[in-house]
Protein backbone atom coordinates (compact mmCIF):
# COMPACT_ATOMS: atom_id res chain seq x y z
CA UNK A 1 0.00 0.00 0.00
CA UNK A 2 2.78 2.40 1.02
CA UNK A 3 4.69 1.45 -2.09
CA UNK A 4 1.65 2.22 -4.20
CA UNK A 5 1.36 5.76 -2.73
CA UNK A 6 5.01 6.47 -3.56
CA UNK A 7 4.52 5.06 -7.04
CA UNK A 8 1.43 7.24 -7.58
CA UNK A 9 3.32 10.29 -6.42
CA UNK A 10 6.22 9.52 -8.77
CA UNK A 11 3.78 9.03 -11.65
CA UNK A 12 2.05 12.32 -10.85
CA UNK A 13 5.40 14.12 -10.79
CA UNK A 14 6.29 12.65 -14.17
CA UNK A 15 3.03 13.73 -15.75
CA UNK A 16 2.21 16.96 -13.93
CA UNK A 17 4.35 20.09 -13.74
CA UNK A 18 4.62 21.49 -10.25
CA UNK A 19 3.87 25.21 -9.78
CA UNK A 20 4.82 26.90 -6.52
CA UNK A 21 2.41 29.73 -5.66
CA UNK A 22 3.78 32.23 -3.16
CA UNK A 23 1.16 34.68 -1.90
CA UNK A 24 0.39 35.89 1.62
CA UNK A 25 -3.33 35.71 0.86
CA UNK A 26 -4.72 32.16 1.25
CA UNK A 27 -7.71 33.16 -0.90
CA UNK A 28 -5.44 34.12 -3.80
CA UNK A 29 -3.43 30.91 -3.45
CA UNK A 30 -6.61 28.85 -3.44
CA UNK A 31 -7.91 30.69 -6.48
CA UNK A 32 -4.73 30.17 -8.52
CA UNK A 33 -4.66 26.51 -7.49
CA UNK A 34 -8.24 26.21 -8.72
CA UNK A 35 -7.30 27.76 -12.07
CA UNK A 36 -4.18 25.62 -12.61
CA UNK A 37 -5.40 22.20 -11.48
CA UNK A 38 -7.94 21.64 -14.30
CA UNK A 39 -5.13 22.40 -16.77
CA UNK A 40 -3.06 19.47 -15.49
CA UNK A 41 -0.66 21.38 -13.26
CA UNK A 42 0.25 20.41 -9.70
CA UNK A 43 -0.03 23.66 -7.75
CA UNK A 44 1.58 23.95 -4.33
CA UNK A 45 0.70 26.97 -2.17
CA UNK A 46 2.91 28.89 0.24
CA UNK A 47 1.74 31.85 2.34
CA UNK A 48 5.03 32.67 4.05
CA UNK A 49 7.59 34.32 1.74
CA UNK A 50 10.39 33.69 4.24
CA UNK A 51 10.14 29.95 3.56
CA UNK A 52 10.43 30.08 -0.24
CA UNK A 53 13.86 28.44 -0.47
CA UNK A 54 12.76 25.68 1.91
CA UNK A 55 9.65 25.04 -0.20
CA UNK A 56 11.63 24.99 -3.45
CA UNK A 57 14.12 22.51 -2.00
CA UNK A 58 11.27 20.27 -0.92
CA UNK A 59 8.91 20.60 -3.90
CA UNK A 60 11.30 21.22 -6.83
CA UNK A 61 8.74 23.24 -8.83
CA UNK A 62 8.97 23.84 -12.59
CA UNK A 63 7.87 27.44 -12.18
CA UNK A 64 7.20 29.88 -9.32
CA UNK A 65 4.28 32.31 -9.21
CA UNK A 66 5.34 35.06 -6.84
CA UNK A 67 3.23 37.84 -5.35
CA UNK A 68 5.05 41.16 -4.77
CA UNK A 69 3.31 42.98 -1.92
CA UNK A 70 3.86 40.68 1.06
CA UNK A 71 4.84 41.35 4.67
CA UNK A 72 8.40 40.71 5.94
CA UNK A 73 9.84 39.86 2.52
CA UNK A 74 8.45 41.30 -0.69
CA UNK A 75 8.36 39.52 -4.04
CA UNK A 76 11.05 41.71 -5.64
CA UNK A 77 13.37 40.81 -2.78
CA UNK A 78 12.57 37.09 -3.04
CA UNK A 79 13.07 37.13 -6.82
CA UNK A 80 16.40 38.98 -6.55
CA UNK A 81 17.67 36.50 -3.99
CA UNK A 82 16.53 33.43 -5.95
CA UNK A 83 18.13 34.72 -9.13
CA UNK A 84 21.42 35.36 -7.41
CA UNK A 85 21.48 31.85 -5.96
CA UNK A 86 23.27 29.23 -8.06
CA UNK A 87 20.95 26.57 -6.64
CA UNK A 88 17.66 28.20 -7.61
CA UNK A 89 18.38 30.66 -10.43
CA UNK A 90 17.32 28.26 -13.20
CA UNK A 91 13.70 28.08 -11.97
CA UNK A 92 11.49 30.54 -13.88
CA UNK A 93 9.84 33.17 -11.67
CA UNK A 94 6.61 34.87 -12.71
CA UNK A 95 5.64 37.90 -10.66
CA UNK A 96 1.87 37.98 -10.08
CA UNK A 97 1.02 41.36 -8.64
CA UNK A 98 -1.36 44.28 -8.41
CA UNK A 99 1.56 46.63 -9.08
CA UNK A 100 0.84 47.50 -12.67
CA UNK A 101 2.88 50.56 -13.66
CA UNK A 102 5.63 50.50 -16.29
CA UNK A 103 8.22 51.22 -13.61
CA UNK A 104 6.97 48.24 -11.55
CA UNK A 105 7.40 45.97 -14.59
CA UNK A 106 10.84 47.41 -15.27
CA UNK A 107 11.85 46.91 -11.65
CA UNK A 108 10.56 43.33 -11.79
CA UNK A 109 12.73 42.69 -14.85
CA UNK A 110 15.70 44.20 -13.06
CA UNK A 111 15.23 41.67 -10.27
CA UNK A 112 15.50 38.86 -12.84
CA UNK A 113 11.81 37.91 -13.14
CA UNK A 114 11.03 35.79 -16.21
CA UNK A 115 7.38 36.84 -16.46
CA UNK A 116 4.96 39.44 -15.14
CA UNK A 117 1.20 39.05 -14.65
CA UNK A 118 -0.85 41.92 -13.24
CA UNK A 119 -3.81 41.46 -10.94
CA UNK A 120 -6.63 41.23 -11.71
CA UNK A 121 -5.81 38.67 -14.40
CA UNK A 122 -8.06 36.49 -16.48
CA UNK A 123 -7.66 32.72 -16.45
CA UNK A 124 -6.22 32.90 -19.96
CA UNK A 125 -3.61 35.51 -19.03
CA UNK A 126 -2.40 33.41 -16.11
CA UNK A 127 -2.29 30.17 -18.11
CA UNK A 128 -0.47 31.86 -21.03
CA UNK A 129 2.25 33.05 -18.63
CA UNK A 130 2.62 29.62 -16.96
CA UNK A 131 2.64 27.71 -20.27
CA UNK A 132 5.68 29.68 -21.44
CA UNK A 133 7.73 27.87 -18.79
CA UNK A 134 5.91 24.65 -17.85
CA UNK B 1 11.52 91.98 -13.91
CA UNK B 2 8.53 90.92 -15.91
CA UNK B 3 5.14 92.34 -14.93
CA UNK B 4 6.49 94.82 -12.39
CA UNK B 5 5.11 98.33 -12.02
CA UNK B 6 6.69 101.51 -10.70
CA UNK B 7 4.89 104.70 -9.75
CA UNK B 8 6.87 107.96 -9.87
CA UNK B 9 5.26 110.54 -7.64
CA UNK B 10 6.62 114.06 -8.03
CA UNK B 11 5.66 117.63 -8.74
CA UNK B 12 9.01 118.21 -10.47
CA UNK B 13 8.58 117.49 -14.21
CA UNK B 14 12.32 117.45 -14.80
CA UNK B 15 12.80 114.81 -12.08
CA UNK B 16 10.22 112.51 -13.69
CA UNK B 17 11.56 113.10 -17.20
CA UNK B 18 15.17 112.39 -16.24
CA UNK B 19 14.38 109.25 -14.25
CA UNK B 20 12.11 107.82 -16.96
CA UNK B 21 14.72 108.55 -19.64
CA UNK B 22 17.42 106.78 -17.61
CA UNK B 23 15.13 103.78 -17.05
CA UNK B 24 14.34 103.49 -20.73
CA UNK B 25 17.96 102.75 -21.64
CA UNK B 26 18.02 99.83 -19.19
CA UNK B 27 17.49 96.31 -20.59
CA UNK B 28 14.59 95.56 -18.25
CA UNK B 29 11.98 98.27 -18.16
CA UNK B 30 9.13 98.04 -15.65
CA UNK B 31 5.71 99.54 -16.30
CA UNK B 32 6.10 103.22 -15.31
CA UNK B 33 3.34 105.60 -14.24
CA UNK B 34 3.98 109.23 -13.28
CA UNK B 35 1.61 111.25 -11.08
CA UNK B 36 1.78 114.58 -9.28
CA UNK B 37 0.75 115.07 -5.66
CA UNK B 38 -2.42 116.71 -6.94
CA UNK B 39 -3.65 113.45 -8.55
CA UNK B 40 -2.01 111.12 -6.07
CA UNK B 41 -5.21 110.03 -4.36
CA UNK B 42 -6.78 109.01 -7.68
CA UNK B 43 -3.81 106.81 -8.64
CA UNK B 44 -4.19 103.05 -8.20
CA UNK B 45 -1.34 102.11 -5.89
CA UNK B 46 -2.45 98.54 -5.23
CA UNK B 47 -0.91 97.29 -8.48
CA UNK B 48 2.39 99.14 -7.93
CA UNK B 49 5.43 97.16 -6.81
CA UNK B 50 7.49 100.25 -6.02
CA UNK B 51 6.83 103.95 -5.49
CA UNK B 52 9.58 106.51 -6.16
CA UNK B 53 8.88 109.84 -4.52
CA UNK B 54 10.63 112.86 -5.97
CA UNK B 55 10.43 116.52 -4.99
CA UNK B 56 6.89 117.54 -3.97
CA UNK B 57 5.18 120.85 -3.24
CA UNK B 58 5.64 122.12 0.32
CA UNK B 59 3.75 120.13 2.93
CA UNK B 60 2.61 117.43 0.47
CA UNK B 61 5.13 114.77 1.53
CA UNK B 62 3.53 114.24 4.93
CA UNK B 63 0.04 113.89 3.34
CA UNK B 64 1.31 111.42 0.79
CA UNK B 65 3.15 109.26 3.28
CA UNK B 66 0.17 109.25 5.65
CA UNK B 67 -2.07 107.79 2.96
CA UNK B 68 0.33 104.93 2.12
CA UNK B 69 0.28 101.37 3.38
CA UNK B 70 3.19 100.84 5.80
CA UNK B 71 4.43 97.87 3.74
CA UNK B 72 4.68 99.75 0.43
CA UNK B 73 8.18 99.62 -1.10
CA UNK B 74 9.30 103.25 -1.22
CA UNK B 75 12.31 105.18 -2.52
CA UNK B 76 12.36 108.76 -1.35
CA UNK B 77 14.58 111.12 -3.33
CA UNK B 78 15.03 114.14 -1.14
CA UNK B 79 17.81 116.28 0.33
CA UNK B 80 19.31 114.80 3.50
CA UNK B 81 17.55 115.96 6.62
CA UNK B 82 18.68 113.36 9.08
CA UNK B 83 16.18 114.04 11.86
CA UNK B 84 13.04 113.94 9.70
CA UNK B 85 14.25 110.86 7.76
CA UNK B 86 14.94 109.00 10.97
CA UNK B 87 11.31 109.42 12.02
CA UNK B 88 10.01 108.42 8.60
CA UNK B 89 12.13 105.25 8.56
CA UNK B 90 10.65 104.18 11.86
CA UNK B 91 7.15 104.52 10.46
CA UNK B 92 7.91 103.06 7.01
CA UNK B 93 10.41 100.23 7.43
CA UNK B 94 10.66 99.72 3.66
CA UNK B 95 11.56 103.35 2.96
CA UNK B 96 14.85 103.86 1.16
CA UNK B 97 16.35 107.34 1.02
CA UNK B 98 18.39 108.61 -1.93
CA UNK B 99 19.98 112.03 -1.42
CA UNK B 100 19.58 114.30 -4.44
CA UNK B 101 23.22 114.43 -5.38
CA UNK B 102 24.85 114.33 -8.83
CA UNK B 103 24.49 110.53 -9.32
CA UNK B 104 20.99 110.14 -7.86
CA UNK B 105 19.47 108.55 -11.01
CA UNK B 106 22.02 105.71 -10.98
CA UNK B 107 21.43 105.10 -7.29
CA UNK B 108 17.64 105.07 -7.77
CA UNK B 109 17.89 102.61 -10.68
CA UNK B 110 20.17 100.33 -8.69
CA UNK B 111 17.92 100.36 -5.63
CA UNK B 112 14.75 100.03 -7.72
CA UNK B 113 16.25 97.04 -9.58
CA UNK B 114 16.99 95.27 -6.31
CA UNK B 115 13.61 96.16 -4.84
CA UNK B 116 11.74 94.89 -7.91
CA UNK B 117 13.78 91.68 -8.01
CA UNK B 118 12.88 91.13 -4.38
CA UNK B 119 9.21 91.74 -5.14
CA UNK B 120 9.36 89.31 -8.04
CA UNK B 121 11.14 86.71 -5.92
CA UNK B 122 8.43 87.08 -3.27
CA UNK B 123 5.72 86.62 -5.91
CA UNK B 124 7.45 83.46 -7.15
CA UNK B 125 7.83 82.17 -3.60
CA UNK B 126 4.11 82.73 -2.91
CA UNK B 127 3.23 81.01 -6.19
CA UNK B 128 5.50 78.09 -5.28
CA UNK B 129 3.86 77.87 -1.85
CA UNK B 130 0.41 77.77 -3.45
CA UNK B 131 1.57 75.04 -5.85
CA UNK B 132 3.17 73.09 -3.01
CA UNK B 133 -0.07 73.20 -1.01
CA UNK B 134 -2.03 72.10 -4.06
CA UNK B 135 0.41 69.23 -4.76
CA UNK B 136 0.33 68.16 -1.11
CA UNK B 137 -3.44 67.71 -1.41
CA UNK B 138 -3.06 65.82 -4.66
CA UNK B 139 -0.32 63.66 -3.13
CA UNK B 140 -2.61 62.69 -0.24
CA UNK B 141 -5.34 61.76 -2.68
CA UNK B 142 -2.81 59.91 -4.84
CA UNK B 143 -1.44 57.92 -1.92
CA UNK B 144 -4.95 56.97 -0.86
CA UNK B 145 -5.86 55.92 -4.39
CA UNK B 146 -2.63 53.96 -4.71
CA UNK B 147 -3.27 52.04 -1.48
CA UNK B 148 -6.87 51.40 -2.40
CA UNK B 149 -5.91 50.30 -5.90
CA UNK B 150 -3.77 47.48 -4.54
CA UNK B 151 -6.62 46.25 -2.33
CA UNK B 152 -9.13 46.70 -5.11
CA UNK B 153 -6.99 44.73 -7.59
CA UNK B 154 -6.64 41.87 -5.13
CA UNK B 155 -10.39 41.82 -4.53
CA UNK B 156 -11.02 41.94 -8.27
CA UNK B 157 -8.64 39.03 -8.82
CA UNK B 158 -10.75 36.93 -6.47
CA UNK B 159 -14.00 38.07 -8.08
CA UNK B 160 -12.86 37.44 -11.63
CA UNK B 161 -11.01 34.23 -10.84
CA UNK B 162 -13.77 32.62 -8.83
CA UNK B 163 -16.37 33.60 -11.42
CA UNK B 164 -14.18 32.02 -14.10
CA UNK B 165 -13.75 28.89 -11.99
CA UNK B 166 -17.51 28.54 -11.64
CA UNK B 167 -17.98 29.14 -15.36
CA UNK B 168 -15.51 26.33 -16.12
CA UNK B 169 -18.12 23.81 -15.02
CA UNK B 170 -21.45 25.30 -16.05
CA UNK B 171 -23.17 21.90 -16.02
CA UNK B 172 -23.74 21.96 -12.27
CA UNK B 173 -25.41 25.39 -12.35
CA UNK B 174 -28.98 26.40 -13.08
CA UNK B 175 -29.53 28.73 -16.02
CA UNK B 176 -30.33 31.56 -13.60
CA UNK B 177 -27.14 31.01 -11.53
CA UNK B 178 -25.08 30.83 -14.70
CA UNK B 179 -26.49 34.15 -15.92
CA UNK B 180 -25.83 35.74 -12.51
CA UNK B 181 -22.22 34.53 -12.45
CA UNK B 182 -21.70 35.86 -15.97
CA UNK B 183 -23.02 39.23 -14.78
CA UNK B 184 -20.60 39.20 -11.82
CA UNK B 185 -17.76 38.42 -14.22
CA UNK B 186 -18.71 41.21 -16.64
CA UNK B 187 -19.11 43.76 -13.84
CA UNK B 188 -15.73 42.80 -12.36
CA UNK B 189 -14.15 43.42 -15.77
CA UNK B 190 -15.87 46.81 -15.92
CA UNK B 191 -14.54 47.78 -12.48
CA UNK B 192 -11.11 46.76 -13.72
CA UNK B 193 -11.48 49.20 -16.65
CA UNK B 194 -12.38 51.98 -14.20
CA UNK B 195 -9.27 51.19 -12.16
CA UNK B 196 -7.14 51.40 -15.30
CA UNK B 197 -8.54 54.90 -15.86
CA UNK B 198 -7.41 55.87 -12.37
CA UNK B 199 -3.91 54.81 -13.41
CA UNK B 200 -3.99 57.08 -16.45
CA UNK B 201 -5.29 59.91 -14.25
CA UNK B 202 -2.20 59.52 -12.05
CA UNK B 203 0.00 59.82 -15.18
CA UNK B 204 -1.88 62.96 -16.27
CA UNK B 205 -1.36 64.56 -12.85
CA UNK B 206 2.34 63.76 -13.05
CA UNK B 207 2.53 65.34 -16.52
CA UNK B 208 0.83 68.49 -15.20
CA UNK B 209 3.32 68.69 -12.37
CA UNK B 210 6.30 68.38 -14.76
CA UNK B 211 4.87 71.09 -17.02
CA UNK B 212 4.42 73.46 -14.08
CA UNK B 213 7.99 72.79 -12.96
CA UNK B 214 9.29 73.62 -16.46
CA UNK B 215 7.35 76.92 -16.40
CA UNK B 216 8.80 77.85 -13.01
CA UNK B 217 12.31 77.05 -14.23
CA UNK B 218 11.75 79.23 -17.32
CA UNK B 219 10.75 82.19 -15.12
CA UNK B 220 13.80 81.69 -12.90
CA UNK B 221 16.23 81.47 -15.82
CA UNK B 222 15.09 84.77 -17.45
CA UNK B 223 18.10 87.11 -18.10
CA UNK B 224 19.16 89.42 -15.26
CA UNK B 225 19.15 93.16 -15.97
CA UNK B 226 22.30 94.95 -17.00
CA UNK B 227 24.02 96.94 -14.28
Amino acid sequence: MQFSVVENCAERMRVQKKVLIVDDSPAQVKLIQGLLEPEGYWPVGLNDPKRVEEAIAMERPSVILLDVVMPDRNGFQVCRELKSSTEFNSIPVILVTSKDTASDRYWGQQQGADGYVTKPFTREELLRAVRRFA
Amino acid sequence: MRNTNVLILTDDVEFARLLTACWQVERQLPGICVVTSEFWKEADTSSQDLIVIGPLKDGKLADVLRSMEPNTALILCAPSEAKELGLLRKKYPKLLHVPLREDWTQVVLLLAGESLRRTEALKLARQAERHAAQYANQATLGRYMYDMKHNMNNALTSLLGNAELLLLEPGGLSAQSLAQIKTIHTMALRINEVMQRFSSLASELKEGETQSQVETEEVNSSPTPRR
